[in-house]
């Protein structure tokens, strides 16, 4: 498999650039957590919608009668992914797998895997934004909370990695 | 003047067109970086490889020093960016949550649609723990709605805190980013693999901390609050500015003089 990645300064530099670009053009910044809840809305909205438009927190996404996936933020995500599409494809990197540590069974990765996405959706909605929409955007404001967020994702991480340093070493 | 989409330079359906575009950016960029793999995202717990570390650090750099020179030459008007709110409890606890679930699945949101793309199962079950971890997070909102809503501190930035202004805040953040990067250069070089390291050449790198370091200090002799809050009280002419962006269909009205103002958004 291909490993040969840009350098990250250079990543930097432009993902600094996209950003100013998007607060330039829209006057907000990147995002992506919300996408999920909203799809996940919509799901509620479709098996269950009494049950959707009753609680508090998905009612906020139906507001208006309009579908929860007519946001920003989903057209957003849906580029990234063509974008993460393209560059995998251009660089031979599209291969099915699980990635994982050498020492890590398939059932196991994938079950954290799932755990952990479900800590992460958690943790965005209480902190109303996830790593770009909370922690890149609002740091490049100076919001205060986003630069408390982002250093407490780095501790958290910190502490906890050394319980699962079977799964990546 | 920016933002376009406040002065009513183009619609809702133009900017969801231009989310698409700007989504198509972030993901190359991303997936380039190396992070549809997790093994390259979690190596900065383990003081391999501090890849996130620095793409973050210099995204978050370089977006600060572009949107204080932007508001300095006039082209942007701050107060009507969307500026985070500060809800100090639930951002320190999601943020250590998050950090747990970032170690323990391998990603971050938006990691997490890159890897899954590139053909990654686990990135996919990241995603689908994500929806079942929103859909858990509303079914006990009704509980946590006090917490969600603790710590109110308003949309307060760093330069309200230690009350000095937002230019020497940016020459901080470019100080500090130096002195990250020196440090961490040094522990991935002890505990990291040296041939998949990125290299460079000392020379560049010494240039690049040099012009980061510069562009800081202007900002903070420059003190961008100042002329903002000076500019924005008398109707300055936005249209000059910004001609080559875009032709402007619709009526790009002119910013009202109310200094300082949150727009109401969905921030994330």
């Amino acid at each position: 498999m291909n490993e040969r990645y840009t350098n990250p300064y250079i990543i930097g530099v432009i993902l600094g650039l996209i950003l100013l670009f998007t607060f330039y053009t829209m006057g907000r910044g990147l995002g992506s957590s919300a996408s999920f809840a909203r799809i996940a809305t919509a799901g509620v909205n479709l098996v269950a919608p009494e049950h959707a438009k009753a609680n508090a927190y998905f009612s906020n996404y139906l507001r208006g009668g309009k579908s929860p996936l007519m946001a920003w933020l989903v057209f957003l995500t849906l580029g990234a992914s063509l974008g993460g599409l393209f560059s995998a494809f251009i660089s031979n990197r599209i291969k099915g797998e699980v990635a994982r540590g050498p020492s890590i069974g398939i059932s196991i990765r994938l079950w954290l895997a799932l755990g952990g996405g479900i800590l992460s959706g958690f943790a965005a909605r209480l902190a109303r934004g996830c790593t770009s929409g909370q922690a890149l955007t609002g740091a490049a404001e100076l919001a205060v909370g986003s630069w408390v967020f982002m250093l407490c994702i780095f501790a958290g991480a910190y502490a906890a990695a050394y319980f699962f340093r079977k799964e990546w070493l | 003047m920016g933002p376009l989409y406040k002065f009513g330079w183009f619609d809702v359906v133009y900017s969801f067109q231009l989310a698409g575009l700007i989504g198509f950016m972030f993901g190359f960029v991303l997936e380039r970086a190396g992070f549809g793999n997790p093994r390259k995202l979690t190596a900065v717990f383990y003081l391999r490889d501090f890849a996130v570390l620095k793409v973050i650090f210099t995204a978050i750099v370089v977006c600060i020093l572009g949107l204080l020179y932007f508001s300095v030459f006039g082209w942007i008007d701050l107060g009507r960016v969307y500026l985070l709110p500060t809800f100090i409890w639930p951002h320190i606890v999601g943020g250590l949550v998050l950090g747990v679930g970032f170690v323990m699945g391998g990603y971050c949101p938006t990691t997490s649609v890159v890897a899954a793309v590139s053909g990654k199962l686990d990135g996919l079950i990241f995603i689908i723990g994500m929806m079942i971890g929103s859909v858990f997070f509303a079914e006990v909102f009704p509980m946590l709605e006090g917490f969600y809503n603790s710590g109110d501190m308003g949309a307060i930035r760093l330069t309200d805190v230690f009350n000095i202004n937002s230019g020497i805040v940016a020459f901080l953040v470019c100080l500090v980013a130096v002195g990250a990067y020196w440090i961490v250069e040094k522990v991935e070089q002890k505990f990291g693999d040296r041939d998949t390291l990125p290299k460079g050449s000392p020379k560049v790198k010494r240039t690049a901390a040099g012009i980061l370091i510069l562009l800081g200090l202007i900002l903070a002799a420059v003190n961008p609050d100042r002329i903002t809050a000076k500019s924005v009280v008398p109707e300055i002419k936005p249209e000059k500015q910004v001609e080559k962006v875009q032709q402007p269909k619709a009526k790009s009205q002119t910013p009202d003089n109310t200094g300082f103002k949150i727009i109401d958004d969905e921030g994330c």
